[in-house]
């Protein structure tokens, strides 16, 4: 079958500039994202994993055009995007979901008005019918009809997180980029998210792009894994080689950093030592022209990787990571 | 050797119940922690499991008597606490509240959830260190200086060069173990740890626990762990105290109640979260426990988890009590 593209996105970049004080001419850049590279298939859940401060957000605020690029260029289906764009047809397929319910909705609004805003501004509905459609909507994710006249302060925060995808699926889009959607959440809520997201995948057209710091949610969840750090793309993989052997250094750091419920990990406290020298601090600092980003904390790093910046290459089945020395071997 | 001595310590929570009064249109009250019984030894580290709202922090802070005062108040129960150089058991319940700071911090610390508010942004977090150790102790100037340096650098923070820092200069990670160090510094014998590493990064979290484990066992402390994730409880403790509104529904060793949950709660909870086991299947479905904790749960009568559970029935609608299966097990759940 052949693999409909539906985002492309080439050499993505977003610099925030900032000066060291007042009288500095010479101004600094913070790379948020930095010269990202990938696709999102149709149909698929695309899953963004990174520490905090590494630019997922920014990507997504990106994508979802809140915020303007730097330089590089989004394309939907082969059309450009870009920030301000007028094009109502394109941008109303790509929604956003955000992190916090409770500060995601607007307090004074009840919670049909809420739903069936962007469908009536997008002539989608007429006004009239969106008592209607609010209820056929909140259907679809899981909630009553008894809800509708309800403020966002009488619902908990699992059904807030309902009625944010259902505000999100009222203009039909063909991608949802969810921000941290359960991080919020507490983990029996979450299950019925995450089981409300897999349903409406199964029933048609949506992809994801699921942004996260779980890993245990990415391997229930995702098709193909993304890894993030300081605003660059570590590796892509698809989800089940990526728990088999994550390919790069700071894949291997993140899947061994997960902790389950079904083992038992030694927390060995005699490697601390060892792994304060490494500072753990994303970077932000302007790192030494060309070498890799992950430099100061890869525990496998060589004299080369000091001098020249590992490029985002294939190492074959569909997967990509940007290292000198990706790991082959199935991690135990 | 420090670990035998350390089992001496005891902190043993018996019946304690607190009631929280609401606020004038509803009226009443509810009991957020209801008759717990809690035993951690020195050396130990207990977990207390439990979802959002559930009262598991209004424990933690009740066992200090740091209970929000006016609206809250400890109906029953007794906190009686044996360290190492106290010659009597004590009862902080019965205490007198001039007596209360002698006890706080350095027989009990606590260690808060966000790092980012429970620093002091405009003191160096050196004084701030200090500052614990001149409220309890006659100590010179220079002398607390060094303590507070051999603390920071206990918890992998560079003292000598870190005591003149302001907290927002430090990343999340390293103000919770500032956090710790600012616990630890006094040296108690036991640690309330309330939520400690839901604010941090997969990584650092996990630095944050190693450190716990690490000086768990260098100085024999008895820690009661906080947490909703099942899965740091399951890495981190010795004993696990399942709570849902306000009560414990089951408790035990870690590995006997996870890998083998009888309370429907603790296995609907289990079954909720994606495992990371070779044989486990990516994209089923998962249990999702339906519902939500709400007030109503909290009233006396009936089961607290009776709206949400999968095997209720007309018995469950009577106050269930907590059964002893075995010597360290109890189950508070009368269909199992």
């Amino acid at each position: 079958m052949e693999k409909e593209i539906i985002l492309k996105i080439s050499n993505l970049s977003k610099h925030y500039n900032y000066y060291k004080s007042v009288l500095d001419i010479k101004r600094d850049a913070i790379k948020a994202v930095d010269n990202v590279t990938f696709s999102v298939i149709k149909n698929e859940i695309f899953a963004v994993v990174g520490e905090t401060g590494c630019g997922k957000s920014t990507l997504s605020k990106l994508i979802a055009g809140l915020i303007g690029k730097t330089s590089g260029n989004i394309y939907y289906y082969g059309e450009l995007l870009d920030y301000g764009d007028k094009k109502k047809n394109f941008r109303k397929k790509i929604q956003m979901v955000f992190q916090d319910p409770y500060s995601s909705l607007n307090p004074k609004k009840k919670i049909y008005k809420i739903i069936s805003y962007p469908a009536v501004k997008n002539d989608i509905i007429k006004k009239r019918d969106r008592l209607d459609f609010s209820v056929s909507l909140l259907k679809n994710v899981g909630l009553g009809e008894e809800i509708i006249y309800s403020y966002p302060h009488e619902l908990s925060g699992g059904q807030r997180q309902r009625v944010s995808i259902a505000r999100s699926l009222s203009v039909n889009p063909e991608l949802l980029i969810l921000d941290e959607p359960v991080s919020a959440l507490d983990m029996s809520i979450s299950a019925q998210i995450l089981n409300l997201l897999m349903d409406l995948k199964g029933k048609g057209k949506i992809s994801y792009i699921f942004i996260t710091h779980d890993l245990k949610l990415v391997r229930h969840i995702a098709d193909r894994v993304c890894v993030m750090y300081n605003g660059k793309i570590m590796e892509i993989s698809p989800s089940p080689d990526f728990f088999n052997t994550p390919a790069h250094p700071y894949s291997n750091v993140l899947y061994n950093s997960i902790l389950s419920y079904d083992f038992k990990k030694g927390l060995n406290f005699i490697n601390l030592n060892e792994n304060n020298k490494k500072s753990t601090e994303v970077n932000k600092e302007k790192e030494k022209a060309g070498g890799c980003t992950y430099f100061k904390r890869c525990y496998a790093s060589k004299e080369i990787c000091k001098e020249n910046e590992p490029p985002l290459e294939d190492i074959g089945h569909d997967r990509m990571t940007s290292c000198f020395f990706p790991f082959t071997h199935p991690n135990l | 050797m420090i670990y035998t001595v350390a089992k001496t310590m005891n902190l043993e929570i018996k019946d304690l119940t607190l009631r929280l009064h609401l606020k004038k249109p509803a009226g009443g009250y509810i009991n957020v922690v209801d008759s717990i019984d809690l035993n951690v030894k020195g050396g130990e580290i207990a977990a207390v499991v439990g979802e959002s709202g559930s009262g598991k922090s209004l424990l933690g802070l009740s066992i200090l008597r740091l209970n929000p005062p006016g609206v809250s108040e400890i109906v029953s129960g007794s906190v009686k606490i044996k360290c190492l150089g106290e010659k009597d058991e004590l009862d902080i319940i019965k205490l007198y509240p001039k007596d209360l700071p002698s006890v706080r911090g350095r027989l009990i610390s606590m260690v808060f959830q966000d790092p980012n508010t429970s620093l002091n942004p405009v003191i160096k977090i050196g004084e701030q260190i200090t500052e614990a150790i001149f409220a309890h102790e006659k100590r010179d100037k220079s002398e607390a200086k060094e303590i507070a340096i051999s603390y920071l650098n206990r918890m992998n923070v560079d003292g000598r060069a870190r005591f003149n820092s302001y907290p927002h200069e430090l990343s999340g990670g390293m103000r919770q173990r500032v956090m710790i160090a600012m616990a630890m510094v006094l040296n108690p014998c036991f640690l309330i740890a309330d939520e400690p590493t839901t604010a941090l990064d997969v990584t650092t979290s996990l630095q944050v626990l190693n450190l716990i484990e690490k000086i768990r066992f260098e100085s024999g402390l008895g820690v009661i762990f906080v947490t909703h994730d099942l899965s740091i409880a399951k890495n981190i403790s010795d004993k696990v105290y399942v709570f849902y509104a306000g009560q414990v529904m089951e408790c035990g060793k870690t590995e006997e109640v996870i890998d083998n949950p009888l309370h429907p709660y603790t296995v609907s909870l289990i079954k909720s979260i994606p495992s990371l086991s070779k044989d486990y299947m990516p994209g089923q479905k998962l249990f999702a426990i339906p519902g939500y904790l709400a007030r109503d749960d909290f009233t006396p009568g009936k089961c607290r988890f009776y709206s949400r559970c999968f095997k209720k029935d007309k018995d469950c609608l009577q106050s269930i009590p907590l059964n002893d299966i075995t010597r360290e097990r109890s189950l508070r759940c009368i269909k199992v």
